[in-house]
């Protein structure tokens, strides 16, 4: 186990020093993505400047849940950018250069990229976090907690639908648009949500635990709450490991000469 | 390269060509025809909900919630019926792919443009007919004076060429920027407040609302949605000009910038 972080931490200092290495384009990339989150969010906030509330749900409220999902977001693409080629790479056979190497290959693939615009969503997420009011020094905390828990539920589900590649093929741009999908459910209150929706949100799209179940714990702490949060993206990681180990059996080597140094 | 082939003569029939072209190339490409309603879909069901539960507390005033779905059906056509043609300039330009693009008998950036307009025009009527398909089974019924819708179908026209000369000039600026998904970005996210993707203008605070007016934005997405609050004419007559007028002038401002950017590429030994 202790290998395994070994590798994954080396995996990411690798990669930030690689997206560093174009400084003014890291930067470039970071600052937009930052002010392309914050432009997008200030819809809620010509909302809520109208409407006051929804069923509750203020704008501090939204303020939290967008910065939860948008610094798991960014989380998930600085840490495992991978996981949006994933399917590209089972398809065109370019897991080989992965699968000869003495370390899991799924970790491998996912910390191969990162992405410097993930930044911004993280810078953006956790500003968003700190206007919105719903934190107190005590529960600080807390935010590593539902920021990391969103970005493994996000990650998780970009590995079972980028895996579909093992039995269906080209699924790749399909995947990524269902994987966005993701981003669009989580970021609405989870108020107007309701009947068999509401149960969607929690299981085919888990919508509930990228955005919905952290931004809650971060409102209202609860140990329940705190359980449902991390049972839930606990579970998702497990399926994603299973899900892609299952394909694995199915994959077909390709024949492209290439190295991973 | 010769200075005719910068600058052919400018003969429809090779653009109506490179358009129907493109859009059998499109109609071929099934899995992203679906892609694109699946995410209307999702989009309209979630602003379905939003607004019904809004309506339920009384804070919409006189129009519904239908008409704000309507609204929304409207915008959104616009919006997902462009073709992103600045994907495919910046992409001509990175890979210099562009070198052999200019040595042909068309305009490259009138053949790029034809060739957009053709995948548009297939988005946009395959789309037409899904958002008011779903439109409809969301909100359960028409908007209280349907006849609006009709003046819609003009302006969207009239909206989606704006968006593509706009993108198009976006796409001009890979000759100096070579990633041009930032300007992209912020262009979009202008679109979606200053315009009124998601949320009419009349929700806006009056001074965001006149920053809006002074854009080419309110327009470009509320000037179309807008007719899902009943028939206008005048209104109607009104945005449609502002739309033809923004076009010029965005039109004028592509035409500069190419040619700049030509001169750029001459002298870079292109």
């Amino acid at each position: 186990m202790r290998a395994i972080l070994n590798f994954a931490a080396a995996l990411f200092v690798t990669n930030l020093r690689a997206t560093l290495a174009l400084r003014g384009a890291f930067w470039f990339a970071a600052v937009m993505m930052l002010l392309n989150n914050l432009l997008y969010f200030s819809i809620w906030w010509i909302f809520f400047d109208r409407f006051d509330e929804i069923r509750g749900w203020r704008f501090g409220d939204m303020a939290a849940l967008f910065g939860v999902v948008a610094a798991g977001f960014g989380c998930a693409v600085v840490f495992a950018g991978g996981v949006r080629d994933l399917g590209r790479y089972i398809i065109d056979g370019e897991l080989d250069g992965f699968l000869t190497q003495p370390k899991p290959p799924l970790l491998h693939a996912l910390g191969s990229q990162s992405r410097a615009s993930g930044w911004g969503d993280i810078a953006s997420g956790l500003f968003l976090i700190g206007i919105s009011g719903v934190v107190r020094p005590t529960t600080a905390p807390l935010v590593l907690v539902a920021v990391a828990s969103s970005a493994a539920v996000f990650t998780a589900t970009g590995v079972i639908l980028h895996s579909s590649a093992f039995w269906l093929g080209r699924t790749d741009s399909l995947a990524r648009q269902f994987w966005e999908f993701q981003i669009a459910f989580s970021s609405y209150p989870r108020v107007i949500f309701g009947g068999v929706l509401k149960v969607l949100l929690f299981t085919v799209i888990p919508a509930g635990f990228i955005g919905f179940l952290p931004a809650e714990l971060l409102r209202d702490f609860t140990w329940l709450g705190l359980a449902a949060v991390l049972g839930g993206a606990s579970a998702y990681v497990l399926l994603a490991f299973a899900v892609f180990g299952r394909g694995l059996r199915r994959y077909e080597s390709g024949n492209r000469v290439g190295l991973r140094a | 390269m010769t200075t005719a082939a910068l600058h052919p003569g400018f003969r429809p029939a090779k653009y109506l060509a490179v358009a129907r072209t493109a859009l059998r190339q499109a109609l071929a490409e099934r899995a992203a025809i679906v892609g694109r309603m699946a995410f209307y879909f999702v989009i309209l069901l979630i602003f379905s909900q939003l607004w019904y539960v809004v309506g339920e507390m009384g804070a919409l005033g006189e129009l519904g919630a239908t008409e704000f779905l309507w609204y929304l059906a409207l915008t959104e056509w616009v919006m997902l019926s462009l073709t992103p043609v600045h994907l495919d300039i910046e992409a001509d330009v990175r890979s210099g792919e562009i070198a052999y693009r200019l040595s042909r008998p068309i305009s490259y950036l009138g053949g790029r443009l034809a060739e957009a307009a053709g995948d548009c025009a297939l988005r946009a009527v395959t789309l037409g007919i899904w958002g008011f398909a779903m439109a409809y089974l969301l909100a359960g019924s028409l908007p209280k004076d349907p006849s609006g819708l009709l003046l819609a179908l003009p302006l969207g026209v009239l909206a989606l060429w704006l968006g593509l000369v706009s993108m198009a000039a976006i796409g001009v600026t890979a000759f100096w920027l070579q990633d041009c998904s930032p300007v992209y970005l912020v262009w979009q996210k202008a679109a979606f407040i200053l315009g009124g993707l998601m949320l009419p203008l009349e929700i806006y605070p009056d001074w965001l609302r006149q920053v809006a007016d002074w854009t080419p934005f309110s327009a470009f997405m509320y000037g179309v949605g807008r007719m899902s609050f009943g028939f206008d004419p005048v209104l109607a007559g009104e945005v449609a000009l502002r739309l033809v007028g923004w076009s010029l002038l965005t039109t004028l401002l592509l035409v500069w910038m190419y040619r700049r950017a030509l001169r750029g590429l001459e002298v870079n030994g292109g």
